[in-house]
This record gives C-alpha cells, sequence and structure tokens, in this order.
C-alpha cells in the first residue's frame, strides 16, 4: 500500500510472463550449455576430432549470443518488472534475501567472464586452460542457479522463515533441494535438445548420425534426473497447500497432466530419432522436440506460480500486496487509509490494490463477462464472499464500506443493460446462464460445492426462500439480487433438474 | 498474528551505503568506458577511422564493456534498493514504461555493438555504434530522470496524481538536465582517457583521446557547477557538508589526471581519475541525503545482520576476483604465446 500502483493497459500476468519466460528458458539452457560445451570439447579433444571441435566452437557463438545478451538482460529484466508489478514483494524478498542476491552477483561476474573468455579463446588457448575456463564458466553458473532456487521455492514454501523470519530457514525451505535437481535435470535436457537441433542441420548423415545419438543420451540423462526429482518436487510441497489447490483450482493438475504428456511424447521421439534412427533426424522434428521440452518445463512453472496462489509468498504476503497479518486490520479500520498513492477515486484505487493484479475489467483474466448484466449488490456479495468461490483468491481486505465502493466502481465499467439483454435467451436457458453468472461461481455443477442434488424436487416457494435467504446458509453468499425475470428463469430451469442429478 | 518483519536491513547502513558507493564507481569505470568510448570514436576525427587499428580494437571490445556495465551495474541498485525502496519503486512506478524500456534499448544496443565488433563490411559500422550510442543515451537518461524524480517524493506523488499509466517523464528539467548533462560529460572525459589509453601507441588516437579527455574534463566543470547553481535550497546545507571538501579533491584529482595523462604517465593518471571518479560518486551520495532529509531517512531502518550470510558473500566476492584475475592470466598468457609462435 505504500507505492503507487502502475495502471497499465495490459494485465500484469502478461508482462510478467512475456519476459520470465524467456528468461527462465534461456538461463536453463545457458546452465545446461555450459555443461554440454565443456564435456563434448573434452571428448573431441580426446578423441582428436577436429571436425567436431569445430562444431563445438560454431556452437559456442551462439551460445554466448543468447546467454550472456538475451539471458543477462532478460534476468535484470525480471527484477524491473516485479519491482513494476509487485514492488511490495520485491521488498521483502530483497530485506530479507539481499546478500543471497549479492552472492548470486559474484557468480554472475565468473560466470559472463568466463563465457566471454571461453568462446574468444577458442583459436589460441590451449586446452588445458580453455576446458578449466568452461568448467569455471558451468558451475559459476549453476551455483547462479542455486542461490536463485533458494529464493524462488521460499516463495512457494517459506517454511520456518514464516515463524523466525531466519535467512537460512527460508533459503533451505522444503522444496528447495528437489527444485534444485529437477532444475538440474531440465538445464542437462534443454542442452541435448538444442545441440540436436544444431546438429539436425548437419548435412553430412554420417557426422549428424553421431552428434545427433551423442545429444539425444544428453536429452536422455536429463529426463532421467528431472522424472524422480519432479515427484521429489511435488512431494516436497506441504500436504495442506496441494490438498487447497486442488480443490479449487483446476490450473496446477491440467498443467501437470499436459506437462507430463508432452514429457512422454519426448520421451518417445528421443528414443526413435536419436537413438535408433539418428542419422534420419530432420530439423522438423527437432523443433518439435524442442518445443515438447519447453512446453514440459511451462508446465512446471505454471503448476509452482499457480500452487502458489493466492500468495505471492505463500502464507506471507497475497498476490496483491496485501500482508496476511494486515488483512484483518484492513478489513476492520479499511484499506484505504494505508494506500499512500490516492487518485481521487476511491473505487479505482481499492480495485486496483486488491484485484487490479490479476483481474482487468476488459483485457486479461476480465471481469466484465463475469459482472454484465448483473447489478452492484450482486457485485458487493461477490466481493465480499470471495472467500466461497471456485478460486484461490485473496479475501477481500477491506471493510463493508469499501466492498461497496469497489462494487460500484466495476458496474461502472461492465454492461448495465438487464441480464437478459446481455443475454439473450428465454425459459430455462436464460435460467441455466442466471446459475452460471450468479450461482456458479460458487457452486459448480458435478464439482466444487455442488448441490444441486438438495434443488431438485423443489417448488417455487422453496427455491424462493433459498434465494432471498442464502445468508441464512452461509454468511458468504449473497441474497439473490436479480430482476423478476432472472428469477422466474432460474426457478425454471431448477425445476426442469432432473432428480438427484446435474446438468 | 506473528509474523516475521522486512523492514530492516540485513546489515549496518555504513557497510551498505560503502558497498553501493563502490560497486557504482566500478559501474561506471565499464559505463563510461563503453558509452564514453563510444561516443569519442564516433564524433571524434581521425583519418581513415574506421580502419584503423586501434579504432578496430576498441570496437571489438564494446560487447565485452557492455557486459561488465550490465554486471556491475546490478550491484548498485540491488544496494540502492535496500535502502531507499520506497524513492527508487515509486520513482520507476511513476515513468514505468519507460523504465522498462531500459531493457529493450540495451538489449538493442548490446546486439549492434557485437554487429559492430563482427562486422566485415565497415561501412556499416558508423550506423550500427550511432544506434547503439543513441540507445544508450535514452538509458543515460531515464537513469537521470527517474533518480532525480525518486529523490522528491512531494514531485513523483504529484506526477502520479495526473498520470498512473507508467508514461510519465520528470518534467522538471532544471532538477535533472545538468546532472544529465554532466554525467555525460563525465563519461566522455573518461571514455577518452581509455581512448588515449588504448591508443598510446598510435600519436593520432592517443591526440584524439588527449583531446576530448581535456575538453570533456572542461565541460564537466562546467556543467558541475551550474548542477551545483540549480540545486537552489540544498545548495547551502551541501557547502556545509563533507561534499564540497570532495569536490574540491575531485576537482584537484582530475587535473593531476589531465597532468599524468599529458605526460603519458597512464597507470597513475588512471588511478587519479579512479579515485577522482569515486570521490564524486560519494559526493552524489551526500547530495541524496541531504535532498531528502526530513522525507526519508535511511538510517532509522533497524538492522537485523545477518553476518553468516555476509560472510559467505564476501569470500565469494574474494574467490570471484581470484578467479577472474586466473582466468584473465590463462587467457592473455596464452595469447602471448600464440603470438609468439605466430611471429
Amino acid at each position: 500500500m505504500s507505492y503507487p500502483f502502475w495502471d497499465v493497459g495490459v494485465g500484469y500476468g502478461v508482462l510478467m510472463a512475456a519476459i520470465a519466460i524467456i528468461h527462465v528458458f534461456v538461463s536453463h539452457f545457458a546452465i545446461g550449455g555450459g555443461l554440454y560445451l565443456v564435456i563434448a570439447e573434452t571428448a573431441a579433444r580426446r578423441d582428436n576430432d577436429t571436425r567436431r571441435l569445430d562444431h563445438i566452437a560454431s556452437l559456442s557463438k551462439f551460445f554466448i549470443l543468447v546467454t550472456v545478451v538475451f539471458g543477462a538482460l532478460t534476468g535484470v529484466g525480471i527484477w524491473f518488472i516485479i519491482g513494476l508489478l509487485n514492488p511490495a514483494a520485491t521488498e521483502v524478498l530483497i530485506h530479507n534475501f539481499v546478500w543471497g542476491w549479492a552472492i548470486e552477483w559474484t557468480f554472475f561476474i565468473v560466470e559472463i567472464c568466463a563465457a566471454i573468455l571461453y568462446y574468444y579463446g577458442w583459436k589460441f588457448m590451449s586446452a588445458k586452460n580453455h576446458l578449466a575456463i568452461g568448467w569455471i564458466y558451468f558451475v559459476a553458473a549453476w551455483l547462479s542457479l542455486a542461490v536463485i532456487d533458494g529464493i524462488l521455492s521460499f516463495m512457494l514454501t517459506p517454511g520456518g522463515w514464516l515463524k523466525t523470519g531466519d535467512f537460512w530457514q527460508g533459503f533451505l525451505n522444503p522444496t528447495y533441494f528437489s527444485s534444485l535437481v529437477f532444475r538440474t535435470g531440465i538445464c542437462v535436457m534443454l542442452a541435448g535438445l538444442y545441440s540436436m537441433l544444431v546438429a539436425s542441420r548437419e548435412r553430412d548423415p554420417e557426422f549428424r548420425g553421431r552428434l545427433v545419438r551423442y545429444d539425444a543420451l544428453w536429452a536422455l540423462a536429463g529426463i532421467a534426473i528431472l522424472v524422480p526429482s519432479w515427484f521429489w518436487f511435488r512431494g516436497s510441497i506441504p500436504a495442506d497447500v496441494t490438498a487447497s489447490v486442488a480443490q479449487r483450482l483446476p490450473m496446477p493438475s491440467a498443467s501437470v497432466a499436459v506437462g507430463l504428456r508432452f514429457l512422454v511424447a519426448l520421451t518417445v521421439l528421443v528414443l526413435v530419432f536419436g537413438l535408433m534412427i539418428p542419422r534420419r533426424m530432420h530439423v522438423v522434428v527437432a523443433l518439435v522436440m524442442m518445443v515438447l521440452g519447453l512446453g514440459f518445463f511451462s508446465g512446471f512453472e505454471f503448476m509452482r506460480e499457480s500452487t502458489r496462489k493466492p500468495y505471492v509468498i505463500y502464507g506471507f504476503m497475497y498476490g496483491n500486496g496485501v500482508e496476511v497479518s494486515k488483512a484483518p486490520e484492513y478489513q476492520s479500520a479499511g484499506m484505504l487509509p494505508s494506500i499512500e498513492f490516492r487518485s481521487g477515486d476511491d473505487g479505482a484505487d481499492l480495485f486496483n490494490h486488491a484485484c487490479r493484479s490479476c483481474h482487468t475489467i476488459n483485457g486479461y483474466k476480465p471481469l466484465a463477462p463475469v459482472f454484465n448484466g448483473t447489478d452492484a449488490r450482486f457485485i458487493f456479495g461477490v466481493v465480499t464472499g470471495i472467500k466461497g468461490m471456485h478460486a484461490n483468491m485473496p479475501p477481500f481486505a477491506g471493510n463493508a464500506e469499501e466492498a461497496e465502493l469497489i462494487a460500484g466502481y466495476i458496474w461502472k465499467h461492465v454492461d448495465q443493460r438487464p441480464f437478459e439483454q446481455v443475454y439473450p435467451l428465454t425459459g430455462a436457458e436464460l435460467g441455466h446462464k442466471v446459475y452460471e453468472v450468479r450461482c456458479g461461481r460458487c457452486h459448480v455443477p458435478g464439482g466444487y460445492q455442488d448441490n444441486m442434488q438438495s434443488l431438485a424436487g423443489l417448488q417455487d416457494d422453496d427455491i424462493n426462500e433459498i434465494l432471498d435467504n442464502g445468508s441464512d446458509y452461509d454468511e458468504s453468499m449473497p441474497n439473490f439480487t436479480g430482476s423478476d425475470a432472472e428469477r422466474a428463469a432460474l426457478i425454471t430451469w431448477i425445476k426442469s433438474l432432473p432428480a438427484g442429478g446435474a446438468k | 498474528m506473528n509474523t516475521p518483519g522486512y523492514n530492516f536491513i540485513p546489515a549496518p547502513l555504513w557497510l551498505i551505503s560503502s558497498l553501493h558507493v563502490l560497486t557504482l564507481t566500478l559501474h561506471f569505470v565499464a559505463m563510461n568506458f563503453l558509452f564514453g568510448g563510444l561516443l569519442v570514436i564516433l564524433f571524434g576525427r581521425l583519418d581513415d577511422k574506421w580502419n584503423n587499428t586501434v579504432v578496430r580494437r576498441f570496437i571489438s571490445l564494446f560487447p565485452t564493456a557492455m557486459a561488465a556495465t550490465v554486471t556491475l551495474g546490478v550491484a548498485p541498485l540491488l544496494f540502492l534498493q535496500l535502502a531507499y525502496h520506497r524513492q527508487a519503486y515509486a520513482a520507476s512506478i511513476v515513468s514505468g514504461w519507460w523504465w522498462l524500456l531500459i531493457i529493450g534499448a540495451v538489449m538493442v544496443a548490446y546486439y549492434l555493438l557485437y554487429g559492430a565488433a563482427f562486422a566485415r563490411t565497415r561501412t556499416r559500422i558508423p550506423l550500427l555504434l550511432g544506434l547503439a550510442a543513441v540507445l544508450l543515451a535514452y538509458v543515460s537518461f531515464v537513469y537521470s530522470t527517474v533518480f532525480s524524480m525518486a529523490e522528491r517524493p512531494d514531485l513523483y506523488h504529484t506526477l502520479y496524481a495526473a498520470n498512473r499509466s507508467g508514461t510519465a517523464v520528470n518534467p522538471e528539467v532544471g532538477v535533472w538536465g545538468f546532472r544529465w548533462l554532466h554525467m555525460l560529460s563525465g563519461t566522455v572525459t573518461v571514455g577518452a582517457f581509455f581512448v588515449g589509453l588504448l591508443g598510446r601507441g598510435d600519436e593520432k588516437v592517443y591526440r584524439l583521446g588527449r583531446g576530448f579527455f581535456l575538453w570533456g574534463m572542461a565541460a564537466s566543470v562546467v556543467l558541475g557547477i551550474a548542477y551545483l547553481m540549480s540545486l537552489g535550497d540544498t545548495l547551502v546545507p551541501m557547502m556545509r557538508s563533507p561534499a564540497m571538501w570532495l569536490i574540491l579533491v575531485a576537482l584537484v584529482l582530475s587535473l593531476l589526471s589531465l597532468h599524468f595523462y599529458f605526460r603519458r604517465r597512464f597507470l597513475p593518471a588512471g588511478v587519479v581519475l579512479f579515485v577522482s571518479l569515486l570521490s564524486m560518486v560519494i559526493v552524489r551520495h551526500i547530495l541524496r541525503l541531504i535532498v531528502l532529509n526530513g522525507k526519508w531517512e535511511p538510517s532509522s531502518i533497524p538492522v537485523k545482520p545477518q553476518w553468516s550470510v555476509f560472510v559467505i558473500f564476501l569470500v565469494c566476492f574474494l574467490a570471484a576476483i581470484g578467479v577472474v584475475a586466473w582466468m584473465l592470466k590463462a587467457y592473455f598468457g596464452d595469447r602471448a604465446r600464440a603470438n609468439q609462435a605466430n611471429a
């Protein structure tokens, strides 16, 4: 609340992802690539294979252009963007882990210096010194990962830090080691996949086959490391965290499911084209393998990020920058007095600080489709009863008056025509839509908090009684505030439900 | 609910400030080599410039200088955000888009410099370097305007009230104008020092560096005085602070550096110039404290030392210096041996 809110037209998630995804791919590739280069160079020198040495030297040129420039600057870019999007969380991380970052910086210096000398040293350096610098590069790059992993995994599982605030308890948190091993596997796999992509462009089938087979072993070694560490990582996340997320969010499970399919497909392709028919490796196949590998990795990152919701630092700070410990204070005294940078529009300020880090009105994760055709009382009910929704959102950290201000602000920006005009439906179809918009966010048919069974067979008076006295059933459930036409349509739809069944 | 606080610094303020000042000075050295050298080479007059061996060597070093500039720029910003987080984040958010574009500008400039270093046709080099210089000028402009704003909480509050989209630019040209120009002229001065140093065996290049070194320093002094005059109410407390003595020290050392440089004694010239630069960075730090006086007091932030991690940092830092030194020795040693063998 101490910082201005960057009221930018683009969704925060999009901005973050645009920089972070690229950096994560490149930085992992940079580590695995470093190991690949130095080991491949050792083998080529041992075999006195000059052709292969030339191939590795050309790889290192692309490597330096991608990692030293793109990797390093997107890394700085992440730092810039988190400071703009969530300065409060950045402040927490920097104040607790500044020495961690400072240590990582010393590795970064060595890494960059070694990468440059390794590339420029190909022409004249002795094999011994050149290989030594290659090894220094890899070790520094991996140590850099080992430090950053502590801060990244801390955000998901702060562990004992939540009680003590101790650096080491936060850094060596429950998912630190499993995450580090997993990421190391990713590094090795990406190095193999990228090298295979380059090798697939070789014209000589014999040479191509030799390179591809070697690179396929790298990819498989990476997969062999990351598969068990993946299960280790999943097991390291406290059960209450995974259970809570599994109940409310489809994203983590879906990310895992998609990611694992990618990994299976990738493994099959590597086995077939990499080991069985390596001479027939085509650039398109290699590209598909690269995409599958990155797809699997993206699945992991999405899972990690979505498991953490609604927090940015689990159990300590919500994604909107509100500290968990301060939420009760804001809920009684109000959030507005704590917002230092005010615009004059209280509704907008509250919306920005409470919702806008994840939602826009019409763009990224839009609220308009959720609230079009509804009314300010309904929006108020959703804001105050947010904990009952089928989503992992922070509780509203403000008082009732502020909830009304937010509701008014949102309602002002959505389609205010009557519901039946926004959704030109009639009868039970309109009723189904009314259910989806006004009830289905908390009661998912056949899923989360499904109460359909109890509705089947009810008559008009019974249904009206439930609609008018929702808060008697659950304090987070608002009373029905729709028009008579909506009510009639909803009752028609509910009465059309088959006994004991959801639609 | 008892949860850990984060309103603390994990080491005494003097240590954080010292590390900030030291790493910022190192960043400036690398940045001045790059940006200053780039400007001198672009705007300096030299016969058959793009075929000159020293110029070619300088251009081939630009990507490495860029890597050093970026790497050495990380630490001072980190330490700055530790003690001045409120101001640094707020000002960067008010100019959010311009701030974020720094990354894109540096990245493109980086590739342009690689393009120039690897260029086979020399006709494209001036264009590549010119574009890179424009982008680096943009970066320096944003840094000057944002950090000037960061020292004036009233200003960023006012700007934010008027524009919350992150497209605001610090409108107080009087505040950042001379500061930025002073930085640019200082950059040219130090860049020219390196041009002359690398071109010490080529009289024409040495003269080119010497000319820019002399006039860059003169411009830097004039613009520095103009900047001081533009400080308004801040000038009096500034003159009563140790900063005035440091300015005098920096001035004398700069002249001494010029003296050594003209006598081609580059080592003492470089050492004295570095100390002068360090003095100016300390002045900059003191000025920030004076401007923020009453609005933000970093010494009021509680200290909760994390000595065990600091010791690891210190060990890693010293080890990094040792490892880098070894790598450079191995690299240049092998290169010298290879050159001897070729000869």
